[in-house]
């Protein structure tokens, strides 16, 4: 039962793991935000207004949406393939890009094959056709939605209610996700939101990335060196301090050993404070004495005579072994 | 007529053909950096630099450099193709822990558990990393991409290739070329910094040599080294936790056989893995850029500074040190973690001043301390800045 645990809880880690080990992929793409109607919103650029679906990069480095299929059909996942070898399908980090969803795929890369009031759902499937990286369900008909919006007040950035909307699809009114690529409140991270942000950050907060504050408050690294010095050196110093004690307590023992063997003190001291090339000497010493085939080096600076043992492992046991030869029955 | 459409036939076929050729798309930049994979190769066989290294970068960076068709699935930045498959253990960062396993199972950390004040050394040699992080800042660059900069001062390949696919893949390239380069010219870069802030007299300086260390302890050092470290900074739990396992299967004994899959085959296949892809990464047109020179001026300033740091602090630490006690600053270069030049390099210099001083076990403790130091710094600068 425990070792059934075991491997439940390990097969678990290992596909926990896999999944973390999918940054910066196809699989790093996310949808962000549609819009079904559009009437005086954002333009294509053949100056007209259609239905868009904006996708983000969620990763830290570039990933190219070349050859991904974008659908509105689970039994057709193919329905429209990005075009391969196009500069614009590089995504750069944190990144977003537009497509055009007017049914017009002779426009470009990014004017797909199908609109938004087809269906209600969307799927982007990687370029090997299969693996679906993410889908939308975005809702429709009667309502009320309600609007949200995140503000930055004196509690910090929060996400509040601005009105609602009486039905879906409505004229200019974006569904999108509250925080860029994140699943984080609203409807599984999505939400009717308070205005359109087609290609930029769904929610620009106050607070910046870690990295860019530290240059804002640090502009020279000063405070990062001195930071990040002192704890390398505390790491190491705890280490020096842990040791330095193990090796007075492996020396004591090894002279008590000694002692309650009978062997002299100052014979103790002299072999602990002996360098290892004294010990090396010895050990070849009492080698060519006995001149013994089972004497042999386990180490660089040790010279051991051991009588050689071979432990039993499964691993290396015949019985287990791919090439036993069937027995005759 | 139909001779005449079969000629027309065959020409627009031998121009797609032709189109489909390296020499269509073949550019000045391709053409200097299979230059770049050549010189590497030629440094690397005949004069026997880092070979281990340079040939399969060297090799790798033609790869790279060999100009095709986008869209067939071939080049290493391509969704599927067989290098883009073999580059995401250096995306994704599972290379460097895998290397470090074998780094682990390989070296002996006797030198540094026989005198632990060694360990500081390879602490002090951390300041090239931050000296460069500070100077890419002032270069303009954002501090998540200065901190992947500053790592290659660690001296430290997988390291390098691991933080700079986590704070900016896009110069993971220009890094990792680099961090590999300048380690592979630890023995041009380094002795003349340590001449300059040596004397003749503490050239010479002899030091005790190391006691015997029990296994107990051996086996004690990955397990106590791990939780100390990785408790103050979890964000090195990859490298560390690899580095230090694989020590543990080198000494407790009984992992035999694993320890030596560790540091054999297995650290050969990844070395093998990460040469290759981190060459063929630096393509001409992603490779060739102003910043790609930052890169490299940063990362020989970086390795300078961690050089004259880890001598100068063994000149300051010797001040404290009794008579008999003293340390040798020739082995204060070693806290850089190119292992195990940066040792030998130590060694050779100490020799040329005193032919009977052997220097190479003592400085192997900074050297080990160095990884472990450059593993904690990167762990920082994770937390950090990510």
């Amino acid at each position: 039962m425990r070792s059934k645990l075991y491997i439940y809880l390990l097969t678990g880690c290992l596909l926990f793991a896999g999944g973390q080990a999918a940054a910066q992929s196809q699989s790093d793409m996310c949808f962000n935000e549609i819009l079904v109607y559009n009437i005086d919103d954002y333009e294509d650029d053949y100056g007209h207004k259609h239905g868009w679906i904006e996708l983000f990069n969620t990763s830290r480095g570039t990933v190219d949406i070349g050859g991904c299929y974008v659908s509105n059909d689970r039994n057709n996942l193919k329905k429209y393939r990005i075009p391969k070898g196009d500069v614009l399908t590089k995504i750069k980090p944190r990144q977003h890009i537009v497509l055009w969803a007017d049914n017009m795929p002779l426009r470009g890369t990014f004017h797909i094959n199908f609109t938004l009031e087809e269906t209600n759902t969307l799927y982007l499937t990687s370029s090997n056709g299969r693996d679906v990286i993410d889908s939308l369900h975005f809702p429709t008909g009667e309502g009320p939605f309600p609007i949200m919006d995140y503000i930055t007040d004196d509690n910090g950035d929060h996400v509040v209610q601005k009105g609602s909307i009486p039905f879906y699809p409505s004229n200019n009114v974006s569904y999108g996700r509250l925080m860029d690529g994140e699943n984080i409140g609203g409807d599984n991270g999505w939400a009717f939101l308070a205005k359109t942000t087609p290609s930029s950050n769904n929610v620009i907060l106050d607070s910046e990335a870690a990295a860019q504050r530290f240059k804002q408050f640090d502009p020279y690294g000063v405070i990062m060196s001195i930071t990040a010095m002192l704890v390398v050196f505390i790491a190491l110093i705890l280490l020096y301090v842990v040791f330095k004690n193990i090796g007075r307590a492996s020396i004591n023992s090894g002279r008590k050993k000694a002692e309650k063997a009978g062997v002299s003190p100052d014979v103790v001291a002299v072999a602990q404070d002996a360098p290892g090339e004294v010990y090396a000497a010895v050990a070849a010493a009492l080698y060519l004495y006995a001149q013994q085939e089972e004497a042999h080096d386990i180490e660089n600076t040790i010279l051991t005579i051991n009588k050689v043992t071979r432990a039993y492992s499964p691993w290396s046991s015949k019985i287990y072994g791919l090439r036993e030869v069937p027995h005759k029955q | 007529m139909e001779n005449q459409g079969f000629i027309s036939f065959l020409g627009d076929n031998l121009q797609q053909f032709l189109s489909y050729t390296a020499f269509a798309s073949f550019t000045f930049g391709h053409m200097v950096m299979i230059l770049v994979g050549l010189a590497f190769l030629y440094l690397a066989i005949t004069k026997d630099w880092e070979p281990m290294l340079l040939v399969p970068i060297g090799f790798g960076i033609i790869i790279g450099n060999i100009p095709f068709l986008e869209g067939l699935s071939i080049g290493v930045y391509e969704e599927g193709s067989v290098m883009n498959i073999l580059y995401q253990g250096v995306r994704l960062g599972f290379y460097p822990p895998l290397i470090f396993l074998g780094i682990g199972a390989m070296t002996d950390f006797s030198a540094l558990i026989s005198n632990p004040k060694l360990m500081l050394i390879g602490a002090a040699a951390q300041f090239g990393i931050f000296g460069a992080y500070g100077l890419a800042l002032l270069f303009g660059f954002p501090a998540n991409e200065a901190g992947a900069i500053g790592i290659i001062g660690g001296a430290d390949g997988p390291t390098a290739i691991f933080l700079s696919g986590r704070l900016a893949p896009d110069l993971l390239g220009a890094i990792a070329v680099s961090a590999y380069s300048y380690m592979a010219l630890v023995p041009v870069i380094q002795p003349p910094i340590m001449r300059l802030f040596t004397t003749k007299k503490e050239r010479v300086i002899r030091m005790k040599p190391p006691r015997v260390v029990s296994q107990r302890e051996k086996i004690f050092f990955p397990i106590l080294g791990f939780l100390l470290t990785a408790f103050l900074v979890p964000s090195g739990i990859p490298l560390l936790g690899m580095l230090f396992f694989g020590n543990l299967l080198k000494e407790c004994g009984v992992t035999r056989r694993l320890a030596e899959t560790a540091r054999g085959p297995l650290i050969d296949i990844i070395t093998i893995l990460i040469g290759i892809t981190v060459g063929a990464s630096t393509q001409a047109d992603k490779f060739l850029q102003w910043n790609s020179i930052k890169i490299f001026i940063l990362g020989a300033i970086s390795f300078m500074i961690a050089t004259a740091a880890g001598v100068l602090f063994v000149k300051f630490f010797n001040l404290f040190l009794k008579q008999g006690n003293k340390i040798n600053p020739l082995i204060g270069n070693a806290g850089v973690s190119a292992v195990p030049d940066s040792a030998r390099v130590s060694n050779n210099l100490g020799l040329e001043y005193d032919r009977t001083n052997y220097l190479l076990m003592h400085a192997m403790g900074p050297n080990v301390a160095g990884v472990i130091g450059s593993a904690v710094a990167a762990g920082i600068l994770l937390g950090f800045l990510s």
